[in-house]
């Protein structure tokens, strides 16, 4: 009888599936089954039931269990894998805690780096909004350099929202000081005490509705929408209106009673991971800074933001906007002013400028070299952060690989008798991936540890508020995930290594492994120590640049000047203050300034020229800044022709002083000439010595200076002594002319060294990051070098026993290491020169690496090398042989 | 008692064990359980249960012999064990029990209403 054979396919699904203990019994019942019914009801029906039966078979119970059907003989072996790993861990206390330690210890940095460019790539993703904000930015090139800036006319906004369907809103905020943007003196209207605060800005109805700004207080649509509106943050409302709703009542800025802001509502503080961060937010509404300045094309203070459409090709509308803006509105604007077209067109298309539109996403991390005021991170710092937390990782992997292979002599015995009683290759390899994870799980939970503990200092020194995100559901499984990854990567070498010893070698003892330095363990050391002394020569030259910032010559004497802030709300009155206070026998001189050279003070770019060539030369784009007759002296700056201002000569009120680098790019020989700008003309009195009144990274660019009362800052240059004491002399002055304002005041020389804040940041995370390293990279040592004398304490013993003396001895056992850093240090040299040259080019003014930089950095990376060597290399030299023979 | 779970499902399959007595195996069990109780059995709930039923003792397998229909495969005979049945004579009790628990008044109860339950529906046909 020919049997009919069932669908194969079912056949083998049940086959696969199926507990092997079942199969036979249940295959043969659906057989018997099937093959009744092929008789009965036909082939194609009884195939149909069987794949029925089949399908239905598909269920727990009989399903065979996944790990094979010796689930229990599996466990227990991994049991006992885990109870000799933790035995053999115990057994070599030392080895294991550096292995365990040095991998906490990478995991920590990794974690918290991790942390860190999380939170970087986190930046203004919280906006509904975000895919379709745009930022609109100007770009030019300037001798080769390429500039970038925000501030766009003030009638941009509204025209390219008008003039393009693809634009959905538009809307603008005005941050510079000029106007009043920046710090203030605010009290609420009904309390007479004023505060100081920052955060002020001009904002635009239309960018709270496409940020989506969330009000506490007050109607979202219409908060801003009457003349003199202002919204505040939470904070601020709680700080100047404790427990109660603001919204209607009376904000007085600066002490213009006549003129307070009325509060439309109250909005949610800025996330930490947006790139405005703002508290005062001043209605644009029936605003305009002088007459038909809301209308002009001439001035750009204004940064701009559009959301468009979804699904528009950005790349295309910006070019469009770009041509549309400059053609219809910019170039008409300058021909109008007076210049020829061919001039006009001739500037645009040499400095390539045009417009692009930056996704609000990219702002924090893609804005290098734009100067607004924002505070933002850098792409190139995420990078170098994340490599830096890789390589300690791997540093720490290195000592994992090089301890385990290294100690391996003393699992070969374990590892021969294993295969004696039957353990295949694969097992073995289990068993030292599974001891490998295990360290890794231990470190992780140890890494943990000590992040939690640094979080604070971390936080300190990236000026960051990063916690760990214990809450975050993916935070534990990914965590474990990585540690269980980890632990395979670093296990596999060691497990493959001591997985291929032959039993018969091993357990007749003619096997030493790891008694030699093998070439891969040699190349990892010194793939560790050049990694370290990368980041020592790095750390190095940080701190040389910062040293040279802090003491490079800047023109103008930083020291001794306390600068007096928020003297605005003094009105004329700062005149009476700053003559009162030359009364004070330590104050050297007094002047009011508001133009300071440290960033953060207020700034004035405007275009000069000479005398009848407006239209015809190109302008030269120059600071102008209104100070007083004290100024030079105040800040020490030289005066290498002319002469100061002079207040009794009527004729100076239409004076001038400039720098040497405004003179040289006007022409030269200026002095007694006549230059212009949008304020008219004015006669060259003096020329000052070049100063940075800029940030180092930057050329010394053309400044003007005229008299003017522009005083909310006062700059008084102050005797040496002791500080305190003068202060005090000081504030008893200013109490006498505001006794309702704290004084607030700070010193020239910090705000100089503030303007350098992240080279210094940058130089103490490399410290750290670099001290790390060489401790993780010089616990591997430590644990190499002791084993390596353990291996060799006969041969060293014999040599004592021989007379050889205890120099010699170390000698021996310490050239074997040293040569490794030797060459860590002619790999690490020029990789660490080129990539700081890169990090230098940043600089106009910048240090020099010379090679002091490396022949510190490299003697000191020998000392602590021979520090971690000498340690067991001595203690190998003086012990005394007989220890170290007695066995035999 | 937790001791003698007996689903009702599994309760069938061993009351047929016992009634085949020297010929229970994986068809024939089906097969009497779908003559008797006129309810369709699919091999895989079948199989399911006599699992779980030589898992918990009440149970005991041995391997038969192999035929050609069956395509060379051995038939799996079960049998059932001491253990076994206790759980079933126990589960028969505890049913015993709470049979004579129910007050004659109920059954009345329900004629009134007029149910037609199985057990009253004769008593009608009577009246």
């Amino acid at each position: 009888m020919s049997i009919a054979s069932p669908p194969r396919l079912p056949l083998r699904f049940f086959r696969w599936f199926c507990h092997p203990k079942l199969r036979d019994s249940i295959e043969g019942d659906l057989m018997e089954l099937y093959e009744e019914r092929n008789v009965k009801t036909g082939k194609t029906k009884a195939d149909i039931k069987f794949t029925i039966d089949v399908l239905l078979l598909f269920r727990p119970g009989i399903i065979r269990p996944v790990e094979g059907h010796q689930q229990l003989n599996n466990y227990g072996m991994l049991k006992n894998y885990l109870t000799i790993s933790w035995r053999s861990l115990l057994k070599q206390k030392m080895y294991s805690l550096i292995k365990i330690g040095g991998f906490a210890l990478g995991v920590a940095a990794c974690l918290l780096i991790a942390l860190f460019i999380k939170d970087e790539l986190s930046y203004d993703k919280h906006y509904a909004n975000h895919k379709q904000l745009y930022r609109i930015l100007g770009v030019i090139t300037e001798n080769g350099d390429l500039r970038k800036g925000v501030a766009f006319p003030a009638p941009m906004a509204s025209a390219i929202k008008e003039e393009f369907p693809e634009i959905v809103n538009a809307g603008r905020y005005n941050n510079s000081e000029l106007f009043g943007a920046g710090a203030s003196e605010v009290g609420a209207a009904d309390k007479q005490d004023n505060a100081y605060d920052e955060g002020f800005v001009y904002f635009d109805q239309s960018l709270i509705d496409m940020l989506q700004l969330k009000f506490v207080y007050g109607n979202p649509k219409k908060a801003l929408s009457q003349p003199g509106a202002i919204v505040i943050t939470k904070r601020k409302a709680d700080k100047y209106f404790p427990n109660e709703n603001p919204v209607g009542k009376a904000l007085i800025v600066n002490n213009q009673v006549d003129k307070p802001y009325t509060i439309g509502g109250v909005i949610e503080d800025f996330k930490t991971t947006s790139h405005l961060q703002f508290d005062f937010l001043i209605g644009m509404e029936g605003l305009e800074f002088w007459n038909g300045e809301q209308k002009s094309w001439g001035a750009s203070n204004y940064a701009t933001y559009f959301q468009v459409e979804e699904g528009v090709d950005v790349k295309s509308l910006e070019t469009k906007i770009s041509k549309e803006v400059i053609e219809k509105y910019v170039m008409p604007e300058m021909i109008a002013g007076g210049q020829s077209e061919e001039n006009v067109r001739k500037f645009f298309t040499e400095k390539q400028a045009h417009l692009e539109l930056q996704p609000i996403e990219k702002i924090h991390l893609f804005s290098e070299g734009i100067d607004d005021n924002l505070v933002y991170g850098d792409i190139r710092f995420v990078w170098l952060f994340g490599g830096v937390a890789l390589f300690i990782l791997l540093i720490a992997a290195i000592n994992f690989i090089n301890l385990s292979t290294a100690k391996s002599a003393n699992r070969a015995k374990e590892v021969g008798l294993r295969k004696v009683v039957g353990s295949l290759r694969g097992n073995i390899i289990n068993q030292f991936l599974s001891e490998s994870v295990m360290f890794s799980i231990i470190s992780f939970v140890l890494g943990l540890a000590i992040a939690t503990v640094m979080m604070p200092y971390f936080n300190s020194i990236s000026g960051k508020t990063i916690f760990i995100p214990w809450e975050e559901w993916w935070f534990a499984p990914s965590l474990l995930g990585l540690s269980v990854l980890v632990g395979i990567i670093a296990g596999i070498y060691p497990s493959f290594y001591l997985s291929s010893f032959k039993p018969i070698q091993v357990l007749k003892g003619t096997l030493t492994q790891g008694a030699k330095s093998s070439p891969l363990r040699s190349s990892l050391v010194i793939f560790q120590f050049t990694i370290s002394i990368i980041l020592l020569i790095g750390t190095m030259v940080i701190q040389k640049q910062m040293n040279f910032i802090l003491n490079k010559k800047i023109g103008f004497d930083k020291e001794q000047v306390l600068l007096i802030q928020g003297t605005g709300t003094l009105g004329p009155q700062v005149v009476a203050f700053a003559n009162e206070l030359r009364e004070v026998p330590q104050v050297a001189e007094v002047s009011t300034g508001d133009y300071l050279p440290v960033r953060g003070s207020k700034r004035n770019g405007n275009g000069f020229w000479n005398e009848g060539r407006k239209n015809i030369d190109p302008t030269v784009s120059s600071q102008f800044w209104r100070v007083d007759q004290f100024y030079l002296s105040a800040l020490g700056i030289k005066l290498v022709e002319g002469r100061n201002f002079n207040r009794d000569l009527a004729s100076d009120s239409s004076a001038i002083i400039i720098n040497q680098k405004m003179a040289k790019e006007l022409g030269g020989n200026m002095l007694g000439k006549r230059i212009g700008n949008y304020a008219g003309l004015w006669t060259v009195i003096g020329i000052v010595e070049d100063f940075h009144y800029e940030s180092l990274r930057e050329d010394i660019r053309p400044l003007g200076l005229a008299l003017g009362l522009e005083a909310s800052v006062l700059a008084v240059k102050l005797q040496a002594g002791d500080m305190n004491e003068r202060i005090q002399s000081i504030n008893k002055v200013w109490n006498k002319f505001a006794p309702h304002q704290p004084i607030r005041y700070s010193f020239l020389d910090d705000r100089y060294a503030a303007m350098y804040s992240d080279v210094q940041r940058m130089g103490k995370i490399f410290t750290s990051f670099s001290i790390l390293a060489i401790v993780v990279a010089c616990l591997g040592l430590f644990a190499l070098s002791a084993f390596m004398v353990e291996q060799r304490s006969k041969e060293i013993s014999v040599r004592l026993v021989l007379g050889a003396s205890v120099n010699s001895v170390f000698q021996l056992l310490t050239w074997d290491f040293l040569r490794l850093v030797l060459i860590s240090i002619v790999i690490a040299a020029p990789i660490s020169w080129y990539l700081m040259s890169r990090w230098l080019e940043d600089y106009a003014y910048r240090t020099t690496i010379g090679w002091d930089v490396f022949v510190v950095s490299g003697v000191t990376s020998i000392f602590i090398a021979l520090f971690t060597i000498s340690f067991q290399s001595i203690k190998a030299a003086v012990m005394s042989p007989v220890k170290g023979l007695r066995s035999e | 008692m937790k001791k003698y779970q007996l689903g009702e499902f599994e309760e069938v399959v061993m009351l047929t064990v016992g009634v085949l007595y020297k010929d229970a195996y994986g068809v024939s069990i089906k097969k009497e359980i779908e003559t008797r109780l006129s309810r369709g059995v699919s091999v895989g709930a079948l199989q399911t249960a006599l699992k779980r039923l030589e898992d918990k003792g009440y149970l005991k397998s041995f391997d038969g012999e192999a035929t050609e229909e069956r395509a060379g495969r051995p038939k799996k005979y079960f049998q059932i064990t001491a253990l076994g049945k206790k759980a079933m004579e126990h589960s028969k009790n505890t049913r015993d029990e709470l049979w004579s628990a129910i007050p004659k008044v109920a059954w009345n109860a329900k004629l009134v209403t007029g149910h037609q339950s199985p057990v009253t529906g004769n008593r009608q046909v009577g009246n």
